[in-house]
């Protein structure tokens, strides 16, 4: 991982350096325009093609297969997630809802509203903080699921990052793959098309979930109804790591309770840092890190409250979070 | 060996693993290993007064293994700390396993009641993890996942995250 080259360069006397120094500023500034030219094309190609096809992931030494479709139709976007392996589940979104269906525990998920804070509707703070804080390089194609691909890598420029690397159909700008790297330049979790049919004709049944109507003996879980409102909780990250900016912050309502919980997200440009305040905790609930692939986990009680602090960067990074959240 | 049974003294041990370490316990090594991560929890909570014996015996057995313990313990960081954080873990083994016998006892009958404690202790517990609620509302905002449409949520429907329900839903 690289580490600080320019301010390394700028540190060597002569006078080669300024103008070498100027040089890399207007080269990174390109890279910087190019980082989010590609991130924009990849996002829309997301939202607005029609496809379906087979996903691996895979998380640590574990695989899965998941057949995805996806509809854009009148403006609109549609989608169904089928895993292929283990107990059968479901994601379905549309309307902007995303629906998780647990058939073996009788259970749904519903979580309201679309993905906010998206390329290319970044803030100019978080594009700034994109480029100053991932290095944004183009490498060799490659081929993804029969198709060829340009691979790009977003190489963080400090240890509170994960790396992303990204393969993206040349003829459409579709992620077909996706990496992130821990320091070691590992993969630690990653999605991957191995098969894919693109322009496919996609009928609306086939982005409905399985259960049109929910049986009557499962359980729904909603998350609050309607926009987030941006408000102020009285809870605050004291100490924001470097690179990171707060977006959001607001009350949910979580877990079937009563009482309002609060969720401030932080983000880089690339990757967010969700911090829930939980109120009326017993001091017997569970603290510490949990780890799932790309995403840690850190969880803190202060006084009668829980923290969680959760995002796709690694452990040391929302742990720092965690320990500095305050109430105002 | 000493892994799993200090994973046992912590309450973290997987059920697969517990008959396993029950049965090297019934060995004198392993009833050493087993004596002092004990004696270390009740010393460090000051309740009750360490002999001499039993400190040399524990400051042995630390000397050969000086990193057994620390690792486990997850995201405490001041020093002290994590030895309450390994007392407190005992307690539910502790009441059983402690009483039924003394520094020195290794019948089976004291034995099988730690075993037993332990057994309790392993059922009650379950894999910690991410809370799935709160990974559903986050998700929206990760710039990143953006790009994948509904990818990013195979993460809560991966056949790796049981989905437990709730206990109260109000």
């Amino acid at each position: 991982m690289p580490a600080q080259r320019a301010p390394r360069k700028s540190r060597i006397a002569g006078r080669i350096v300024p103008a070498v120094f100027v040089l890399a500023l207007v080269a990174s500034n390109a890279r910087a325009g190019d980082a989010m030219a590609w991130l924009t094309r990849a996002a829309q190609a997301a939202r607005e093609l029609n496809y379906t096809g087979t996903i691996v992931y895979q998380i640590g030494p574990r695989v899965e297969s998941s057949r995805i479709t996806h509809l854009f139709d009148g403006g609109r976007e549609y989608a169904k997630l089928v895993n292929l392996d283990g107990p059968a589940r479901e994601v379905v979104r549309s309307q902007g809802e995303v629906r998780c269906y647990y058939p073996d525990a009788k259970l749904v998920r519903v979580e309201p509203g679309t993905f906010r804070n998206v390329f290319p509707s970044l803030s100019a703070e978080q594009q700034e903080s994109l480029s100053r804080y991932y290095d944004f390089r183009v490498l060799a194609d490659d081929r993804v699921g029969g198709r060829p691909v340009q691979v790009v890598v977003f190489d963080p420029r400090d240890g509170l990052r994960y790396g992303h690397r990204f393969w993206s159909d040349r003829a459409t700008g579709l992620l077909l793959r996706a990496s992130v790297l821990n320091e070691r330049g590992e993969s630690i979790e990653q999605f991957s098309f191995s098969d894919l049919t693109m322009n496919a004709r996609i009928e609306p049944a086939m982005v409905e979930p399985s259960w049109p109507s929910v049986p009557s003996d499962w359980q729904v879980l909603e998350g609050v109804s309607g926009d987030v409102v941006s408000q102020d909780t009285g809870w605050v990250v004291t100490r924001v790591p470097p690179g990171f900016a707060k977006i959001m912050e607001g009350y949910r309502k979580l877990r079937g309770r009563r009482e309002r919980i609060a969720h401030i997200v932080l983000s880089d440009g690339l990757v967010s840092v969700s911090v829930f305040v939980e109120p009326g905790i017993a001091s017997t609930a569970p603290a510490g890190p949990l780890q799932k692939g790309g995403l840690n986990v850190y969880r803190v009680r202060l006084d009668d409250h829980l923290i969680t602090v959760m995002g796709e960067t690694p452990g040391a990074t929302v742990r720092q979070i965690a320990h500095s959240v305050a109430h105002r | 060996m000493n892994e799993q049974i200090s994973r046992l003294v912590d309450g973290e041990i997987d059920a697969a693993d517990l008959d396993a370490v029950c049965a090297h316990l019934k060995g004198e090594a392993g009833m050493a290993t087993w004596t002092c991560y004990h004696t270390i929890g009740d010393a460090l909570r000051g309740e009750t007064a360490v002999t001499r014996s039993v400190r040399i015996a524990v400051a042995r057995q630390l000397e050969g293994e000086p990193t057994v313990l620390g690792p486990r313990l997850h995201g405490v960081e001041r020093p002290a700390s994590w030895a309450w954080a390994l007392a407190a873990s005992l307690a539910a083994v502790t009441v059983v396993g402690w009483t039924a016998y003394s520094l020195v006892d290794s019948t089976p009958a004291g034995f099988a009641k730690a075993g037993e404690a332990g057994t309790m202790r392993a059922a009650q517990l379950r894999p910690p993890s991410v809370p799935a609620d709160y990974l559903l509302a986050h998700q929206e905002y990760a710039p990143a996942n953006a790009l994948q449409s509904v990818g990013p949520y195979l993460r809560d429907v991966a056949a790796t995250s049981p989905p437990v329900r709730p206990v109260a839903a109000q």
